[in-house]
């Protein structure tokens, strides 16, 4: 019988210790997640800033600017496009 | 001490041993009284009973009172906002989205800094020191010192680390094609929400649902645990447009320019994809740019392709040619005499700008002629006309997704007097918008079927409401291109590579009940290529000032330049030949590998 009592003492002890870590990693876990989705939080917002700037520095605008003024090209008309057909594709017209 | 002696005197006297027994203390000696007792058992039982019913109270009757106020001392709720929906173009590019852009309150109770983290504070809110000071003594509690900051400015704000300073999270709206495609976009208010264009015809989408967030926390305020009832936010659905920006831009930039050119009040354009029904463009000037709304008059904020409605004039002679052919009274080849370039209906005069002799109904159309058309148009009765004019979408509302399109003027037929029968023949006495126009002209370029337009991407081809037979589609297609040709009211509408047919239209200005003295409005609408039509532009120049104002001259060079760029931009082959002037060096000498 007293051996029965300290085997479930022991065994209350033990469950008793392994509760109170438990807790303590579900709580450690769960600030790690916490501060994890407050970060996806925060890149998403970046991204989508970024997302912005890219789009605003690639206006149609600017980049018609640029090409016109940076890198002198033109509008292509008919008049210097040569057209290819999908069938006579890499021949020659 | 008194009592002691006296026991002990009795002690001595008797025959009990000299010692001093302390439990016969006479006290203890008495005989309890058995209500002494109970009446102890009694007070200790009552302070159980109480004991009991508070703690009943407090566990079944006042349960949800301490549960709330247990719950209010350790979790913690607030609302996650849901992330605005992006406004996309065709291909995806980004014409709305939202970035963070925190708010800044204080609370000037709590508020402390030193003197040099005040200066910085008050420097990156664009305050002086003492206005700081004059906006913290507004209210003890909630100042808002700033609304919706740029990020890094909040990332330094936050970096100062002051007592009873907050930031807010909240978004901003970027659009980074600002005035170009302003009028479509539309835009919001502070509070997100939309105020005009697409941002506020997809509002609901856009949206999104606000989240809330519960959590448990410790007593150093750490959230530990978050609590079963929190709400995940739903942000709002991203918006795909049929707008091309590319095509958007260029078609912006040429109104914009033509209005420059012509020193005029307006302009706008409209470009349909006649496929898909889908607008590819629509642009107005003046227009505004909708991050910056400060000072935004009516002029630069609306819509007019869609708004404004003007007197379609000569535009809608190709209806009355169209319906004429359609209706068997007239071949294109019909010959209708002109001449002397006036007719008489009800005593009123209509005439032609330059007398014309006899005119096939083709050359009607491109030479313009009032008479011809009110000649083909007087063999039809009111209501047929009415039936027409209503079949390809004019007098109604378009069923466009989009705030603020109206429905132009069409009076019902049976008011309509045989004076005014004809002048509506060419176009005067009714009214439409620029996009109810150009859609009224998918009926030529799609074989005699009218299609719904859409302002969402639609990629695929849509079914149209037959109005007219191809072959007379067909037919007024060349006649279309007829009058875009030499000799034609409008040759400067022709584009390089490509055949265009249309039809240029002029009218003075409608001023209260009459027209405006040389105040005009110049417009073309018309189509490309001419076989097999791709797109339809409609051009319109409010007001030119600067001596030319015929939309020959002023819309149709829009045109051109319009349907040249966007056909090049659809990947569509030229149907033109055009003298090649690609400087290729032929029998170049073969790379040696």
């Amino acid at each position: 019988m007293t051996k029965l009592n300290v085997v479930l003492t022991l065994a209350l002890v033990v469950g008793a210790l392994l509760l109170v870590k438990t807790s303590h990693d579900a709580r450690r876990l769960f600030t790690a997640l916490d501060r994890a989705q407050g970060e996806e939080r925060a890149l998403e917002a970046e991204r989508q800033r970024l997302d912005a700037e890219r789009q605003a520095a690639a206006t149609n605008l600017r980049v018609e600017r640029l090409a016109r003024e940076r890198l002198t090209m033109r509008v292509a008309t008919p008049a210097i496009t040569r057209y290819v057909n999908d069938e006579a594709s890499g021949v020659a017209p | 001490m008194k009592t002691w002696p006296r026991v002990a005197t009795r002690a001595r006297g008797g025959a009990v041993p000299r010692r001093v027994t302390y439990a016969t203390s006479p006290l203890l000696a008495s005989r309890t009284p058995p209500w002494r007792s109970r009446f102890a058992v009694a007070i200790v039982g009552c302070a159980f009973a109480l004991l009991v019913g508070r703690a009943i109270y407090i566990q079944i009757v006042g349960t949800d009172f301490y549960l709330k106020q247990g719950e209010m001392r350790y979790t913690a709720r607030w609302d996650v906002p849901a992330g605005r929906g992006r406004i996309l173009d065709r291909h995806g590019a980004l014409l709305a989205g939202s970035v963070l852009a925190p708010s800044v309150w204080v609370s000037p109770k709590a508020f402390s800094a030193d003197r040099a983290a005040k200066r910085e504070f008050a420097k990156l809110l664009g305050l002086g020191n003492a206005e700081l000071d004059k906006r913290l003594a507004e209210n003890p509690n909630f100042v808002w010192l700033a609304k919706q900051v740029d990020e890094n400015v909040a990332a330094r704000i936050y970096a100062l680390q002051l007592a009873g300073v907050h930031l807010e999270r909240q978004y901003r709206r970027r659009y980074p094609e600002g005035e170009a495609a302003a009028h479509i976009v539309g835009f919001t208010n502070d509070d997100q929400l939309g105020q005009e264009g697409i941002e506020l015809a997809f509002q609901n989408d856009l949206q999104g649902y606000i989240g809330t967030r519960s959590v448990v926390r410790d007593r150093f305020g750490r959230v530990i645990e978050d609590a079963a009832d929190s709400v995940t936010p739903i942000d709002g659905r991203d918006v795909e447009l049929a707008i091309d920006s590319k095509v958007q831009f260029f078609a912006y930039q040429r109104v914009r320019d033509a209005v420059a050119e012509h020193k005029a009040k307006a302009g706008s354009v409209v470009v349909i994809d006649v496929k898909t029904g889908e607008v590819l463009a629509l642009a107005n000037y003046p227009s505004f740019n909708p991050a910056v709304r400060l000072n935004m008059s009516g002029d630069q904020l609306r819509n007019r392709a869609l708004t404004d409605t003007f007197e379609p004039g000569s535009t809608m002679k190709p209806f009355i040619a169209a319906w004429a052919i359609e209706s068997g009274r007239v071949t294109p080849a019909s010959v209708i005499p002109t001449a002397p370039g006036r007719i008489t209906i009800g005593g009123s005069t209509i005439s032609d700008a330059h007398p014309h002799g006899d005119l096939t109904v083709a050359e009607v159309i491109q030479k313009s002629s009032n008479v011809g058309t009110v000649k083909m148009a007087m063999q039809m009765s009111p209501r047929e006309m009415w039936d027409l004019y209503t079949q390809v979408g004019l007098g109604q509302k378009p069923q466009l997704q989009f705030p603020g399109a109206v429905s132009g003027r069409l009076r019902p037929p049976k008011t309509w007097r045989p004076i005014e029968q004809a002048t509506m023949s060419y176009g005067y006495g009714l009214s439409v918008s620029l996009l109810q126009l150009a859609r009224a002209y998918t009926v030529f370029a799609r074989d005699g079927e009218l299609i719904p337009v859409t302002m969402t991407k639609s990629p695929t081809p849509v079914a149209g409401l037959p109005v007219l037979s191809s072959a007379t589609a067909r037919a007024v297609r060349e006649m279309l291109q007829a009058a875009a040709a030499d000799g034609g009211t409008a040759p400067k509408a022709q584009a390089m590579g490509y055949t265009v047919g249309g039809k240029t239209g002029t009218a003075l200005k409608q001023e209260g009940k009459g027209y405006a003295d040389k105040k005009f409005r110049a417009w073309f609408v018309g189509l490309a290529p001419v076989k097999d039509p791709r797109i339809v532009v409609a051009v319109m120049v409010d007001e030119p000032g600067n001596g030319k104002y015929y939309g020959g001259d002023v819309a149709a060079p829009v045109f051109s330049q319009i349907v040249q760029q966007t056909l090049r931009m659809l990947g569509v082959t030229p149907d033109l030949d055009v003298r090649p002037q690609i400087v290729a060096k032929d029998g170049a000498v073969d790379e040696s590998f």
